[in-house]
This record gives C-alpha cells, sequence and structure tokens, in this order.
C-alpha cells in the first residue's frame, strides 16, 4: 500500500486516461476546455504527489525519486501545465477537438516523468520509443496540411534509426556488464583501466539517441521541419518541453553514469555544440518564417548548454541549468505570443506578417522584443544571467575558445533577431490582426513578470537548486 | 557617505516607472500623444529635481564616488551591485536629462508614434542613469550595453533614415564593442573580483592579459566615437537622423564612451604605452580635420553640426588621454555645456528644415524674420564656437592649451579643426542671417512661446555656468 502512494504522481497521470476517454464518449457539449480541465485536474495532483514523494521510490533500482529529478518533473509538468493552457485556446478558437491532444500530451508527459527517475537502461529503451509513438501522433495532428503526413513519417524513419541505435548501444553494455543498472555501469567504468572501443561505441549510440531527441545538429532536420508545419499546440510541445526532460536525462546519464569517460566524450559533445550553435545561428538568419527561425534558434540555445555541460563540473552543470530555465521562460513567452499573431482565423508564421504589428499590437511587440532580447542576453534582462553565468564557467574553466565560439555566435543570432526588431517596428502594417484573447496578455504579463522578479532577485530562485544539484554532482 | 532613501537607485528607477506609466497611457486620435508626452516631461523634470537634490547632498570638491549603494545580486557568480556618484558623473546625468528634455521640446508636434518615442527615450534615461551612477564593473557594463537598445529603436523608428542597413550595422558595431568590454570584464573579474570602477585604473596587470584587456575596453569604448576607422558609419547615421530627439540620444553614445575611457584608463600610464598615445592622437587630429573639412564644405546644417560635434569628441577623448586630473575635470563641465548647446542648436535646425519642407522653400534669410527664432540659434552657434559669456569657453581653452603644450603640431592642428569646424557653424549662421526674398518662410513661422523660453533659459544656464560651474548648487 505505501509503495502504491509513492506511485501515486503516476497513478494520476495514467488516470487522466480513462476518464478524459469515458468524457469524449458520452458527454455531449464538449470542448477544448473540457479536456484541458481533466488535464489540469490530473496534472495539478501529480505536481502536487511528485513534491510530497519527492525522495521516495518504489523501485530505486529502476527509478529513482531524488531532489534532482523531481526539480525536472516539477517544472516538466508545469511547463506543460502552462502549454496546455495556452493550446485550450488554439483548439477553442480553431473550433478543433483537443481529444487526441491531450492525450497524447498527456502520455508523453507521463512517459518523460518516468524517463527523468530513470536509473536503469531499460527505463529508457522502453520509454524513448514510447514517447517517439506518441510524437509521431502529435504531429500527424493536422487537418489542413498534406506535408504532414511526409514529414511525420520522416520523423518516425529517423526515430527507428536511432531508437535501433539506443537498443544496440544497451545490449553491448548488457554484454559486458551483464546488467543495465546505471550504479553497475558506473562502477565498471571507474575499475576499468582501459574501456574496451565497443563499450565506447555503444555509449555514443546511446547519447546519439538523446541527442537525436534533444534536436542537437546534425540531427535538427526533423525538429525544424516539424515546427515549421505542425500546429502550434504541437510545435510549442515540441520545443518547450521535450528538450527540458531529455536534458535532465542527457545530465543525468553523462555525469552519473559515463562521468569517468570525459576525456573520450567530450571532443564529440564539443564538436555537437559547436555545430548547434553555428548551424541554429547561421540557419536563423536565412529565414523567413518565424517558427523555423525560432527553431533554429532552440538548436543554436541547446548548443549553448551542451558547451556549458561539457565540463562535467558543478559549476558547469549548474550554468547550463540555469540557462536552460531562462531559455524555457523566454520560449514559452515567444510561443505566446505566437498565439497572439491571428489574422482572420490563421496563425501567421510568415516573417512578412509581422510587418508593422507595433503599430496595432503594441503590448504583444513589446513582449516579442523583450523575449528575443532576452534570448541574446542583452542586459538588464533575464537572459544575460544565463549568458554570465555561462561565460563566467567558460572563462574560469580558461576554455577560452570555446568563450570566444560563444561571442561569435551571439552576434550571428542578434543579426536574425534585428530582422524581426526591423519588421515589428520599422516598417508599415502589412495585415491586419484579430483581437487577442485576454488569457493570452495574462500569460505574457506573468511570464514578464517573472522575468523581472528573477532578474531583480535571482536569489530566489537559486538557493534551493544550489543545494540540489550539490547533492547530485559531488 | 551613504545615500539618503537611496537617491541613486530612485533617480534610475523613475524614468524607468515613467516609462510604463507611457507604456499603459491611453493615447487615441484626439490626444495625439499628449498624455505620454506630458508624462515624460513631467518624469524628467521630477528626475532633474532628484537630481538637483543629490547635488546638495553630495561633497562637490571630493573626487571620490559618494552615496554609495550596495545590492547583494547574484550568487554564481557572485556579484554584487555598487552605485555611486561623484561630481563629474552627476553632472553628466543632469546634461543628459536636460538635453533630452530640450529634445522633446523638438518633437512637441509629432504626432506619429509618440507614445513609443516617448517610452523609447524614457527607457534610454533610465538606462544611462544607470550607467553613470554605476561604481562596479558590472553594473557599468550591464547599462553600457542595455541603453543600445532603445537608441537602435528609436533611430530606426524615427531617425527618418533611408538606409536601413546603416541602422543594423550601428547596432551591431555596438553590439560588439560591448561584447568586447563584456570579455574583458569578465578577464578583471576573474582575476580580482567585482571591482569597484574607482580601482580598475590602479589594476596591476601583466602580459598577455593586461593586452587584451585593455584592448578590448579600448576598442569597446572607441567603438562608440566618431574616429577613423569607425566615423564612417556612426556619420552615416547622425546625418541621416532628422529627429532632433533621436539626433540628441545617438549624440551621447560617445558621451558614455568619454566617460568610460575616464573611469578606466589606468591612474598612471607606463611609458612602453607612449608610442600607442602618439598614434592615438595622430588618428584622432586626422580625424578631426577631415570631418571639419566635410562639414565647411557640405552645406547640410545637420552635417556642419555633427561635424563640430565629433571635433569636439575627439578634442575631449585626447583631453583624456593627456592623464591629467585637472583636464577630465574640466572635460566634465565642458561637457555640460557642450550637450546642452548642441540640443538647442539642433532643436532650431531641425526646426528650420522641418519649415524648409513644410512650405517648399529655401530658409535663406529666415532669420530675418524669424526674431525669436534668431535670438535663439546665434546665441546657440556664438556659444558653440566658444566665444566668451558661454560655458564651454573656459574649460575648452584649458583643455586646448594643455594640448598644445604636450605636442605643438597636434595642438596646432585640432585647433584649426576646431576653428573649422565653428567658420561652419557660422557659416550656417551668416546662411539663414543673409535676407533672400525668394524666402518664403515668415514671422509667422517662428518658434513657439514656449520653445522661445526654453531657449531663454538654456541661454541663462549657459551664461551662469561661465560665471560658476555649479551655480545650482546650494550648499547645506
Amino acid at each position: 500500500m505505501q509503495n502504491l502512494l509513492m506511485l501515486l504522481p503516476e497513478i494520476s497521470l495514467i488516470s487522466y486516461f480513462p476518464v478524459a476517454f469515458i468524457v469524449n464518449r458520452y458527454r455531449d457539449n464538449k470542448t477544448a476546455k473540457t479536456f484541458f480541465t481533466l488535464s489540469r485536474f490530473f496534472l495539478l495532483i501529480s505536481i502536487l504527489f511528485t513534491v510530497i514523494f519527492y525522495n521516495k521510490s518504489v523501485i530505486p533500482n529502476f527509478m529513482l525519486n531524488s531532489q534532482y529529478s523531481s526539480m525536472f518533473k516539477f517544472l516538466t509538468y508545469i511547463s506543460a501545465f502552462v502549454w496546455f493552457y495556452l493550446s485550450s485556446k488554439w483548439f477553442l478558437n480553431k473550433n478543433r477537438t483537443s481529444y487526441l491532444f491531450y492525450m497524447v500530451g498527456m502520455g508523453m508527459v507521463l512517459f518523460l516523468g518516468v524517463m527523468i527517475s530513470a536509473q536503469n537502461l531499460v527505463v529508457l529503451m522502453s520509454c524513448i520509443p514510447l514517447i517517439c509513438i506518441l510524437t509521431y501522433t502529435l504531429i500527424k495532428q493536422h487537418w489542413d496540411e498534406d506535408k504532414i503526413k511526409y514529414i511525420a513519417r520522416n520523423y518516425l524513419f529517423l526515430s527507428l534509426i536511432f531508437i535501433t541505435l539506443l537498443y544496440s548501444g544497451c545490449f553491448i553494455i548488457k554484454y559486458y556488464i551483464g546488467s543495465f543498472n546505471y550504479h553497475l555501469i558506473k562502477e565498471y567504468i571507474n575499475s576499468t583501466t582501459s574501456v574496451p572501443v565497443l563499450f565506447y561505441t555503444s555509449l555514443l549510440m546511446i547519447l546519439s539517441c538523446i541527442l537525436f531527441m534533444m534536436s542537437v545538429a546534425p540531427f535538427h532536420i526533423w525538429f525544424v521541419d516539424v515546427v515549421s508545419v505542425s500546429i502550434l499546440p504541437v510545435c510549442g510541445f515540441l520545443t518547450l518541453i521535450l528538450p527540458l526532460a531529455y536534458l535532465s536525462c542527457f545530465i543525468s546519464l553523462i555525469i552519473n553514469v559515463f562521468g569517468n569517460l570525459q576525456n573520450q566524450i567530450t571532443p564529440i559533445l564539443q564538436s555537437v555544440a559547436f555545430l548547434s550553435l553555428f548551424i541554429g545561428a547561421l540557419s536563423a538568419n536565412g529565414e523567413n518564417n518565424i517558427r523555423r527561425l525560432f527553431a533554429y534558434c532552440s538548436v543554436y540555445n541547446i548548443g549553448f548548454i551542451l558547451l556549458g555541460i561539457l565540463s562535467f563540473g558543478y559549476g558547469a552543470v549548474l550554468s547550463s541549468f540555469i540557462y536552460t530555465i531562462i531559455y524555457i521562460m523566454a520560449m514559452m513567452g515567444i510561443y505566446t505570443v505566437f498565439l497572439g499573431l491571428k489574422s482572420r482565423g490563421d496563425y501567421r508564421s510568415d516573417l512578412y506578417c509581422i510587418s508593422g504589428m507595433s503599430e496595432v499590437k503594441p503590448y504583444i511587440s513589446a513582449a516579442f522584443l523583450v523575449f528575443m532580447v532576452s534570448l541574446i542576453g542583452v542586459p538588464p534582462l533575464l537572459g544575460f544571467w544565463g549568458r554570465l553565468s555561462l561565460i563566467n564557467t567558460l572563462v574560469v574553466e580558461n576554455r577560452w575558445i570555446e568563450a570566444l565560439v560563444v561571442m561569435v555566435a551571439i552576434i550571428i543570432i542578434a543579426n536574425a533577431f534585428l530582422h524581426i526588431i526591423r519588421k515589428i517596428y520599422f516598417e508599415p502594417l502589412a495585415i491586419s490582426f484579430d483581437r487577442t484573447d485576454k488569457a493570452i496578455y495574462i500569460c505574457l504579463f506573468i511570464n514578464l513578470l517573472l522575468v523581472i522578479i528573477t532578474i531583480l532577485n535571482p536569489s530566489y530562485l537559486l538557493n534551493d537548486i544550489e543545494a540540489i544539484f550539490g547533492t547530485v554532482i559531488k | 557617505m551613504n545615500s539618503p532613501f537611496a537617491l541613486l537607485s530612485l533617480i534610475v528607477i523613475l524614468p524607468f516607472l515613467g516609462m510604463l506609466f507611457v507604456f499603459t497611457a491611453k493615447d487615441d486620435d484626439l490626444s495625439k500623444g499628449r498624455n505620454s508626452f506630458n508624462v515624460c516631461v513631467f518624469t524628467i523634470l521630477a528626475n532633474i529635481t532628484l537630481i538637483w537634490r543629490v547635488f546638495m547632498v553630495i561633497n562637490e570638491r571630493s573626487h571620490k564616488l559618494q552615496l554609495k549603494e550596495h545590492f547583494d545580486w547574484l550568487t554564481i557568480p557572485d556579484i554584487n551591485i555598487v552605485f555611486g556618484v561623484d561630481t563629474f558623473s552627476l553632472l553628466l546625468i543632469l546634461t543628459i536629462h536636460l538635453g533630452v528634455l530640450i529634445g522633446l521640446m523638438g518633437v512637441w508636434r509629432n504626432t506619429f508614434k509618440q507614445k513609443s518615442l516617448m517610452v523609447f527615450t524614457l527607457l534610454f534615461l533610465s538606462m544611462s542613469t544607470g550607467f553613470f551612477v554605476s561604481a562596479d564593473i558590472f553594473s557599468f557594463y550591464i547599462f553600457f550595453e542595455a541603453m543600445l537598445l532603445p537608441v537602435f529603436l528609436i533611430i530606426g523608428m524615427f531617425g527618418e533614415v533611408k538606409k536601413q542597413d546603416l541602422i543594423y550595422r550601428y547596432f551591431l558595431y555596438n553590439f560588439i564593442g560591448a561584447l568586447l568590454l563584456f570579455s574583458a570584464i569578465m578577464l578583471i573579474y576573474h582575476k580580482y573580483g567585482n571591482t569597484l570602477l574607482a580601482d580598475v585604473g590602479r589594476l596591476t596587470l601583466k602580459g598577455n592579459l593586461r593586452n587584451y584587456i585593455w584592448v578590448a575596453i579600448f576598442l569597446s569604448f572607441i567603438s562608440r566615437i566618431p574616429i577613423w576607422p569607425f566615423h564612417y558609419w556612426i556619420s552615416s547615421i547622425n546625418v541621416s537622423i532628422r529627429n532632433p530627439l533621436a539626433f540628441i540620444i545617438t549624440a551621447l553614445m560617445p558621451l558614455t564612451a568619454i566617460y568610460g575611457f575616464i573611469r578606466f584608463l589606468p591612474t598612471s600610464f607606463s611609458s612602453d604605452i607612449d608610442i600607442y598615445l602618439i598614434w592615438m592622437n595622430i588618428i584622432g587630429v586626422i580625424t578631426m580635420l577631415f570631418i571639419a573639412l566635410i562639414g565647411f564644405i557640405n552645406r547640410d546644417a545637420q552635417y556642419k553640426i555633427f561635424s563640430y560635434l565629433t571635433v569636439y569628441y575627439i578634442t575631449y577623448l585626447l583631453g583624456v588621454f593627456s592623464n591629467q586630473s585637472i583636464i577630465r575635470y574640466n572635460i566634465g563641465y565642458s561637457l555640460f555645456g557642450f550637450i546642452v548647446i548642441i540640443s538647442a542648436l539642433e532643436v532650431l535646425s531641425s526646426y528650420i528644415y522641418h519649415k524648409e519642407i513644410e512650405h517648399g522653400s529655401s530658409s535663406q534669410g529666415f532669420l530675418c524674420r524669424a526674431r525669436r527664432l534668431s535670438l535663439s540659434y546665434s546665441f546657440m552657434v556664438i556659444a558653440a564656437i566658444g566665444l566668451p559669456f558661454s560655458a564651454v569657453f573656459v574649460n575648452n581653452y584649458l583643455i586646448l592649451s594643455n594640448l598644445l603644450g604636450t605636442n605643438i603640431y597636434i595642438g596646432m592642428l585640432l585647433i584649426f579643426s576646431v576653428f573649422i569646424s565653428g567658420i561652419g557653424l557660422l557659416q550656417e549662421l551668416f546662411r539663414l542671417k543673409q535676407d533672400d526674398p525668394v524666402c518664403r518662410l515668415s514671422k509667422t513661422d517662428d518658434i513657439s512661446l514656449p520653445m522661445f523660453i526654453l531657449m531663454i533659459f538654456v541661454i541663462f544656464m549657459l551664461i551662469m555656468s561661465f560665471i560658476r560651474p555649479l551655480w545650482f548648487v546650494i550648499n547645506e
């Protein structure tokens, strides 16, 4: 009975499915709000129990709830909660059924939560394929775009390749160690003076799968394509929630499992981070579609975060985490702005449509400006803190070349954002916009308020987080 | 000395709060931007009153930063923000407020996106005030970069600059400069922690680290001054701007660089940088000469003002490099009069330009018909060229004589450039005074009474500053 109680966060998420099914089957007046209300209820209960049982685990050899994993779970659930709320506005405006979106979304939240707590490769091997299938289902959810089938199929095909790599990697490790357990793998690496090449290859296979899921360059093409074509709720979900959960899993693996192979892993991660930074920043400059532009911006930011983690130290991981939180807040704001770009019932995403937007949508334009400027780290906005903490880490660790590369990448991405700012503020109005939902303004206001409070008094956010990271990274 | 009522924070926050008020102010077709304009003027006047109060609290003779305010900010990395002022920085804060206030009179009748203009102006004012009250390297950098965005938006939206690529480059080059400063500050922080501005000049850096830090700091500041090789894009932007407030705000950017040099330059120069200083002087003087001659030849009044502006900024820069504390303080007093004169001159010049456009007529001889304008414009030109009874006269005399004493050739060329740029302004005054029957501008096109009253106040201020630089300070 006690064990069951500890599983309450997961149980409450699972409970959503039968309830939503019954409501969908038997209720006549169901809108997007109905399913959001249901998901909100179960998600909030799950958040509550995650906080209560933050350090209690039923099967610690497979899933360990620690301060670290609970914090990431909490952040993932909160992000999902906010995005579900905003998505309901999209479904209401479009008058489309949201049943499938919330079903799949809740399913993904459940598996992402399990994956964050993973202490065994079996958990990863079970969760990642399921998340991929659900992602595929989400991507396919489009009513007006034929291209989506091709993109979804493409994603599925690539996912299959990387899942095969993941499985191969895991089984090679099993061959050497006889177990999938993180702790035993770590012990093996610590006790072996020279790691076999095959073992090392298996490790790369596993990491490449996770990097693919995080849409790091050169595995980013699927992400950019999906974001440019999918419906807005799906784009937001893939941009805001997936990277957070996968990042937690990635940090846990490279710090707690493969930490002693730092010398071998670093050059590969470094190349991937550089590639992401430059592909993200350069490609963003050539884009005329705002969603694609911000998809590349995500690739750039993930590269930035990876570069920070590279030294595997406490300060480095903490800096990357700070940067991640700031990035998620800014991207949440950007996607909220996207929900305000509605013209004649359509959510526009071409650069042309935002011309002169500041004339008719001054508040949304100002919020857009603040989030963009925050993303390039201009003080006194919150993004500056992220940039400062990461570059400080690079300087402290004498990683001068990386610091220089980051500076150059910042200038390139700033140029891409200047194009958007020019369109919004300097050019005449191109199209008329529909009335914006009050909820969008409220969300933007709350986001901006959080940004202001955090930049003025960051200690409220940091005090506990420092302690949490301290328990994980020794 | 500690700050009573966190006065320094208050003078940074007040324009920011004003900006929020303006942002949420209702300005429809009926009010035509009057609400936002009034809130903006009121905010600036309130802040000037506070600055005046700060002048009375500090010890004007002390060269140390006073009224220090400490804020615990970040723990990772460990950074505390410190604010503090001395007479020099406070004078500059007052100057930018007065400059912007005068500039506002130039856009009084503007109805194009007035609210946005006021929002970005107040944001700029808040950030630049923060910049001048910064007492540690991090807060200095934060505000140094933060003021870039409002300037970029003001130029882009209101500058009436036809080539938008220029605005891009302006932002990007300044942004690169700010990133260079950021890298230098990170290195200083890594070695010495968050250093106070007063101590930066005394740091004992060695080897490549020293070279990198000073080159980065030098480039970041110099990129804001229209000196070779940065003169082209800055001059392209400045002469294209037709909005007086936008011009004044852009013209304040080199001021931040001059101030940065004053705060960051080592207290004593080592002999191995003498050769670089000579080169710096040569480049500065050649740029001055070049721009002064172009201003002299060019018929555009805007270019003449820009030419004058550049020549004086470079003079101040060379004065800063002379590394004498007396000169640095003279620069402070001189900059006060200089910015006020430039602002007034730009507002009047822009007024004449827009009247020309409105009537489709040349403005030659306009001053013969507009008495108020004639009085104000003539005084500003005379004050600008440094004749007695203006604030810049004594201080510039000291700076120039010092530079003349350091190197006779450079000093001569410098005086020649100042002379040529002054002649350029007189040329324009002469053109406006030379009556032409073709001119369609009449007495009714004269400046309004409120603007004239402001100009009279500016004239009064300049004369009083000549008599006693800090005439408005009543010691407690």
